[in-house]
């Protein structure tokens, strides 16, 4: 009876031990790309199989990128805190919105001319295979991910 | 009828002393005390057993065979492997998926959290 109640014990102990060492043992890469100096990306790295030189010339691109886009973000910043101000203002349609929203309509449209270059040169620096498929996701997640599925006409 | 607390008193001291003064005679039969061990193992089996006696004995012969003992042992392990495989997948999947929208968040000033 003793030995009946070790192994009862033992065999929940066993379930315990796999479940753990297989958790542990599989999420192990995945916390080491994450706790990474660029998590994003080395899941880029990891998601398109690139290779380490194609890597080190998508690093290089992205931080060229980066800087511009700062200087694109301040801009946006810029422009809407001048709209919110201007729609603070009026009670209706003005000379000045109109002006502002055609501002913020022209750097939206550079912004997303800029994102496209970058996203083609990348594209280019991949594998043929995965960059094609980068330029898909990509684009569906950015230039293309205004859907109005959800709007009631 | 009732009695009173002296007549008690009385009546239970008369009966203290008869059985003091009482002997046994007779000798107990052969094998008396086995006769009693056996009659109570016999209650025992009579009596209903609770459902955790009852799986407790169920659980402490069925592992008692080698062969159940090695299933039971070899099913828990296929399940802990199986859960601990479940877990790490669906975190994988949140963890790439954070990472894939964090990428995007960099890229697409639009999407970047904004102050």
């Amino acid at each position: 009876m003793k030995r009946s109640w070790f192994i009862l014990v033992a065999g929940l102990v066993v379930a315990l031990a796999a479940y753990f060492t297989f958790y542990f043992l599989s999420i192990a890469n995945y916390q080491s790309l994450e706790r990474g100096p660029e998590p994003e990306l080395a899941w880029l790295k990891r998601e398109f199989l690139l290779g380490d030189t194609e890597f080190a010339r998508i690093c290089q691109m992205h931080q060229a990128y980066l800087s511009g886009c700062m200087e694109r973000c301040r801009r946006i910043d810029l422009k809407n805190e001048e709209l919110k101000r201007l729609l603070a203002a009026a009670n209706g349609m003005t000379p000045e919105i109109e002006k502002t929203l055609a501002e913020a309509a022209q750097l939206r449209a550079e912004c997303q001319k800029k994102m496209l270059e970058h996203f083609y040169a990348v594209s280019r620096t991949m594998p043929p295979e995965q960059g094609k498929r980068y330029l898909a996701w990509v684009q569906e997640k950015t230039i293309l991910s205004d859907s109005h599925k959800t709007m009631q006409h | 009828m009732t009695m009173s607390p002296r007549n008690s008193t009385e009546e239970s001291g008369a009966l203290s002393k008869l059985l003091r003064e009482w002997k046994v005679g007779s000798s107990l039969p052969p094998r008396f005390e086995d006769h009693v061990w056996q009659r109570i193992a016999r209650e025992e089996l009579q009596a209903p057993a609770s459902f955790w006696t009852q799986l407790a004995h169920w659980i402490g012969s069925a592992l008692a065979r080698p062969s159940l003992a090695a299933g039971y042992v070899a099913l828990l392990l296929a399940a802990g492997l199986l859960a601990g495989y479940c877990q790490a997948r669906s975190e994988k999947a949140h963890a790439l998926e954070t990472l894939s929208s964090r990428y995007v968040q960099m890229v697409d000033p639009y999407q970047a959290p904004r102050r």
